[in-house]
């Protein structure tokens, strides 16, 4: 069964039409999961842009891959849109990734302040900074946790 | 500078600090031990009575379940993924399930589709009624402690009946589900959500019509629509702000497809309306019992799956009955998942909660806390 992508696709273009030279690479997955990968230092513009111009206003998730045989931290934002009503089947997953040996990317509280608590979690289970967040503290883990980020696949616990 | 003669009453010398100081506020931790239900903090910032800000202080039940699905086979992780959220398993069950068998291609008979939602929607109205009857509790209202966990039974008795199980079913796996109905099942289904309408109609005269409750309730912990949506709350959170999204028929998963049903939702963005949305809701899968067991079709429940999760990224969701569980699933061809992001409606409703509570008095608090029906275990995971 193959269904048209018209809406990802179009999706897709305008983006590339936006951002011609800062995209690093677009997929469809399958019928709504179209997929974005930019580079850390564009992401707050092109972040900005799908919630002003393409009505992606609401934010479903944050999630921190570890990519540790390739050296480095994956960040996936899971967007949708509430207000368009023929978009609230998608959701757009914009990428970026950051080395390993120092993470470090901007937030964007300021776009979807919805991640604000996911970016948290993503700090203390990867070790990846989130550049301009407004309290990037623990959330999850106790105050008194000193071990290391422990999400990162390198981390093993004695009962594994 | 004049010295007194004699030290001032306590009284003028808190008021004289107070003058001199500007505003005073003072900050109040409310849990972590069972601040509603399950472990979790809030840490309230007072003026008087009034809240100046709220932050709530979760991890008291963290028990990275993410890590420990990387560590497991994708069939061992469904009793594990189930645990965050007891009263409404399915719900992050199916989530599970979804993401594994969009990796997986495979497609479950028609049969357990309607299977796979029929015992969605049972443990919807378990979970709601769970929340109710905390609900009750919070206000002080005994009665509405007793009644919705008695009327629980009703529905933990269906799901033993089917799954075998009271509450953490393990039921939904890769490519089906584990039972068949049992003999009888329909009837008894139709008698037992006939008979909870009419007792909905009761909750309505002793508490949502009750002046008490409405009066504690109606204008307390506003939500605006714009909020809600940046914020990213979602499911009766969101859809008592107005706000008509239901993955159920925006993205329709199991049999939703084919069934018939109604999105509630209310605009007065209040406590009340966050608390109706999920009384309608109930009614509303009551009516989806009904249609499932008469229009179910025959056929085999189960399919072969394959034991692994091969290469690729699926992002599997559905509608619990908190809002939308969502499984970002990424696997690498072994039986095990390389990443199993989890993110569950109480995670994302927690960013509300400061939102709700500022502003409002201390006393308004339980209301409008427990109106988003924030389960910690579920947030924490």
């Amino acid at each position: 069964m193959s269904l048209p992508l018209a809406r990802e696709d179009g999706i897709i273009q305008k983006i590339n039409g936006q951002f011609s030279n800062n995209i690093k690479q677009t997929r469809i997955i399958r019928r709504s999961r179209p997929e974005i990968t930019v580079g850390p230092e564009k992401i707050r513009e092109v972040a900005t842009f799908l919630r002003n111009e393409l009505g992606f206003d609401h934010a479903n998730g944050v999630s921190g891959v570890d990519y540790n045989r390739e050296g480095r931290f994956e960040i996936v934002y899971h967007i949708s849109s509430m207000d368009k009503k023929d978009l609230r089947d998608l959701v757009l997953a914009l990428k970026e990734s950051t080395p390993r040996t120092a993470p470090k990317v901007p937030s964007l509280v300021s776009v979807w302040p919805g991640v604000e608590n996911f970016e948290r979690e993503t700090f203390e289970m990867f070790g990846i900074l989130f550049e301009g967040h407004p309290h990037l503290e623990k959330l999850f883990l106790t105050d008194n946790w000193d071990g290391p980020p422990p999400l990162r696949k390198d981390i093993r616990f004695p009962t594994d | 500078m004049t010295v007194p003669e004699k030290p001032l009453p306590v009284v003028a010398m808190e008021a004289a600090q107070a003058a001199q100081s500007g505003p005073q506020t003072l900050t109040v931790s409310v849990g972590p031990q069972h601040s509603g239900s399950g472990h979790m903090r809030l840490i309230v910032e007072l003026d008087g009575d009034v809240i100046v800000n709220a932050s709530p202080d979760p991890g008291y039940v963290h028990r990275g379940i993410e890590k420990i699905c990387e560590l497991r086979n994708i069939i061992k992780n469904i009793p594990v993924i189930e645990r965050p959220a007891i009263i409404d398993s399915s719900n992050l069950n199916h989530a599970y399930i979804n993401a594994i068998e969009e990796l997986q291609g495979v497609d479950p008979p028609i049969r357990a589709k309607y299977l796979r939602s029929l015992l969605n929607e049972m443990n919807r109205i378990m979970s709601h009624l769970y929340w109710l009857s905390i609900f009750g509790v919070f206000l002080g209202h005994t009665t509405m402690f007793m009644w919705p966990l008695g009327d629980r039974e009703l529905f933990i008795d269906l799901a033993e009946q089917l799954t075998g199980a009271r509450i953490t079913h393990s039921y939904i796996v890769p490519g089906g589900v584990r039972r068949d109905l049992p003999p009888g099942f329909a009837e008894e289904a139709v008698k037992r959500t006939e008979y909870f309408e009419k007792r909905l109609g009761e909750y309505d005269k002793i508490f949502f019509n009750n002046p008490l409750f409405t009066s504690r309730s109606k204008g307390v912990g506003i939500l605006p629509r714009q909020d809600a949506i940046a914020l990213g709350c979602t499911g009766p959170t969101l859809r008592g702000s107005g706000v008509d999204v239901d993955l159920r028929k925006d993205e329709p998963y199991g049999a939703y497809a084919k069934l018939d049903f109604d999105v509630p939702t209310r605009k007065e963005c209040d406590s009340y309306s966050r608390a109706y949305v999920r009384m309608d809701e109930m009614r509303e899968s009551c009516k989806l019992i009904r249609q499932i067991v008469k229009d179910i079709p025959a056929g085999p429940i189960r399919r072969k799956a394959p034991i692994v999760l091969p290469r690729g990224e699926a992002y599997g969701r559905v509608e619990s009955a908190r809002g939308e569980c969502s499984f970002y699933l990424i696997g690498e061809g072994g039986d095990k998942p390389y990443r199993a992001r989890f993110i569950t409606g109480s995670y994302r409703n927690m960013a509300a909660i400061p939102v709700l509570l500022r502003g409002g008095h201390l006393a308004d608090m339980p209301t409008a806390w427990w109106s988003v029906d924030y389960w910690p275990v579920e947030a924490d995971r």
